[in-house]
């Protein structure tokens, strides 16, 4: 067995794939770098394939803590195992865009799912997972909540602020001034859209495009950014774990 | 080759520790040090007046007191010069000089006057239009104005003789270097991004003669041996300068290795040729009328970005590494001619944003190894 971990700023995340290059379990525990989040993912994932450690031939890490995890064979960096792993599992994908925790991600990629180029958000938590985690705080909802909300929105509200810390006073304004919550939610969506296509248009995006990692969860946003890309974008399969999937067909390639 | 090593750790050491290696070469030259700001300064003035030309260009260190004058938005390497000014760090320096390059620079000029009063500062305004006639005149005209600044600083007149013996002495400099770095990129192993960056950068804490002295003889020490067999990635990088030194730990952890280099820092101050009529003065200012591709010095039809290109044929590196320094205005304005220019010429680029005080490498490594694994 191969097994590739993906270990996030909030999140870890492990997959397994068997001797034939099939996909035999993954798992998430939110609990990122610095915790027991990637033992606990690690130990999942055994579990679930009913293996014991002795059975991995090969491990890969990837994502924010892959440098610092000790119990790999090798690290590959998030952006080709995300290509590696939406390529296996869609045909056809051009763009991958990975929204995280902390850090947004778009990935062109090839016929032959090799990363062409990408470009990452700086340093900064607008247009990332930390940026809704915030928003729901300060609209009082859960942030798997926040998708049911911004469907219901009618009036379109703008959150003209791309630093997450002035938006945050920017919507407590808003609210404070009469604006619908399920308006204001959709306006979080649709600057976190806005933020990403600026980033597409950068690498120079193509269809088919898919959506990796927390936040692709939220269909509102997908809807949001579709619209704002005039373009599809698909949700990928198992789209937290595609990282932790594309790690271990590294670790396949790798190790076989 | 253990000759080599010692000359590359010799000159290493000084890079990374500027206030002892200054301390040093006042020592062990007996002539006092004036800073020179980037990104040009007419340094052959300083040296022919008996004193020791030192660069300028910032540091990592915590900003306490320079937010009075410059904000966060400002250039680091700005922010960093005024701190170190206002904590007593240049209290050694007998005078600064600084040019108006930009609108930080021209900010500064006015600024360190009050930050930094202890000590003086000579301000040196290069013409917009230096490839008029009337430009190239200004220009000799400014660079006799600093002269007289320089010799009413040291209180007697600096001699043609002088002059020109100073010229020379940078002239030796810069054609040495126009050799190392061609040389260099036959060993990357060797003379790897890190040691490269290093190497260049001692230069500005150093007498231009004794450090162009060891340039000669590491070149050819290099020349002894054969060509390094380097199968990682071969880069050409631009920008205002490849620091920090940490992030070129990142270069060569991915086996990436910068063949050619744009930066301000490093060869832009030595890739052009003086010509050779006219007196010292008149060739160094055709040695700035003459360069090209720099984002600071103005040109009608950006070259810049074709002459990446051309690089990265010569010098057969497989990509581009823009490191931009956070709000560079000048340099933030020529990416995106450049960008589409190297993205048409279908050359893989990598972008990456610094500053003097970062403290956290981690979204840094990300993008250099995903680029590493994207071209390997």
């Amino acid at each position: 067995m191969y097994l590739g971990i993906d270990i996030g700023s909030s999140s870890s995340k492990a997959a397994l794939i068997n001797e034939n290059k099939e996909l035999v379990a993954t798992d998430l525990i939110n609990m990122g770098t610095g915790t027991k989040g990637p033992d606990e993912t690690i130990s999942n994932v055994l579990r679930l394939a009913k293996i014991s450690r002795e059975n991995i031939a090969f491990t890969v890490a990837t994502g924010y803590g892959r440098v610092t995890f000790s119990g790999a064979d090798s690290q590959i960096t998030e952006i080709s195992c995300h290509a590696k792993g939406v390529s296996f599992m869609m045909k056809g994908v051009r763009t991958i865009i990975d929204i995280g925790g902390q850090d947004a991600k778009v990935i062109k990629v090839g016929n032959d799912g090799k990363v062409k180029n990408f470009v990452m958000n700086e340093k900064c938590a607008a247009g990332t997972g930390r940026f809704l985690e915030v928003m729901a705080r300060v609209l009082g909802c859960k942030i798997d909540e926040l998708s049911d909300l911004a469907d219901k929105s009618t009036t379109d509200i703008s959150i003209s602020s791309v630093c997450t810390v002035f938006a945050e006073s920017e919507v407590i304004s808003r609210l404070a001034s009469g604006a619908a919550i399920e308006d204001v939610a959709r306006g979080a969506h649709l600057s976190i859209a806005k933020r990403i296509v600026g980033m597409c248009s950068r690498v120079g995006y193509e269809p088919v495009i898919a959506m990796t990692g927390g936040v692709a969860l939220n269909s509102n946003i997908v809807k949001v950014l579709s619209n704002e890309l005039e373009s599809s974008v698909i949700t990928a399969p198992h789209t937290q774990a595609a990282g932790a999937i594309g790690a271990a067909l590294f670790a396949y390639e790798k190790g076989i | 080759m253990s000759e080599l090593k010692t000359l590359i750790s010799q000159l290493e050491n000084i890079a990374l520790n500027p206030g002892k290696s200054v301390a040093k070469s006042v020592k062990d030259t007996g002539k006092e040090p004036i800073g020179c700001f980037p990104i040009y300064t007419p340094e052959e003035i300083v040296y022919a007046a008996g004193y020791l030309p030192v660069g300028m260009w910032g540091g990592k260190t915590e900003i306490k007191q320079a937010d009075k004058y410059l904000q966060s938005f400002c250039c680091s390497i700005m922010r960093s010069n005024i701190e170190y000014g206002m904590k007593g760090t240049y209290d050694g320096l007998k005078a600064v000089i600084i040019p108006t390059f930009c609108d930080t620079l021209k900010c500064v000029c006015e600024n360190w006057k009050t930050a930094v009063p202890q000590v003086p500062v000579i301000t040196v305004v290069y013409p917009q239009n230096r490839l008029l006639d009337a430009g190239y005149q200004y220009l000799v005209t400014e660079f006799n104005r600093i002269k007289d600044e320089i010799e009413k600083l040291k209180g007697e007149k600096i001699s043609s003789k002088n002059m020109e013996k100073s010229f020379s002495i940078y002239e030796n400099y810069r054609e040495a270097m126009r050799s190392f770095v061609k040389v260099v990129k036959d060993y990357p192993i060797t003379i790897n991004t890190r040691t490269r960056h290093l190497i260049i950068k001692a230069a500005y804490f150093m007498d231009k003669k004794d450090y162009t002295d060891i340039i000669i003889q590491i070149v050819n020490e290099l020349k002894n041996s054969s060509a390094e067999n380097f199968n990682g990635i071969r880069v050409v990088a631009t920008g205002l300068i490849g620091e920090p030194v940490e992030l070129l730990n990142i270069f060569v952890e991915n086996n990436i290795a910068v063949v050619a280099d744009d930066f301000a820092q490093e060869s832009r101050q030595f890739r052009v040729q003086a010509r050779n009529k006219g007196t010292a003065i008149e060739k160094m200012a055709y040695r700035i009328v003459d360069q090209k591709g720099c984002t600071f010095l103005y040109e009608e039809v950006k070259t810049k970005g074709q002459m990446l290109i051309d690089m990265v044929k010569e010098s057969k590196a497989q990509a581009v590494v823009v490191v931009m320094m956070k709000f560079c205005d000048p340099e933030e304005f020529d990416y995106p001619i450049i960008k589409e220019e190297i993205e048409k010429a279908d050359i893989p680029m990598l972008y990456i944003e610094t500053d003097m005080q970062m403290d956290s490498y981690e979204q840094i490594r990300t993008r250099v190894q995903s680029f590493a694994e994207m071209l390997g």
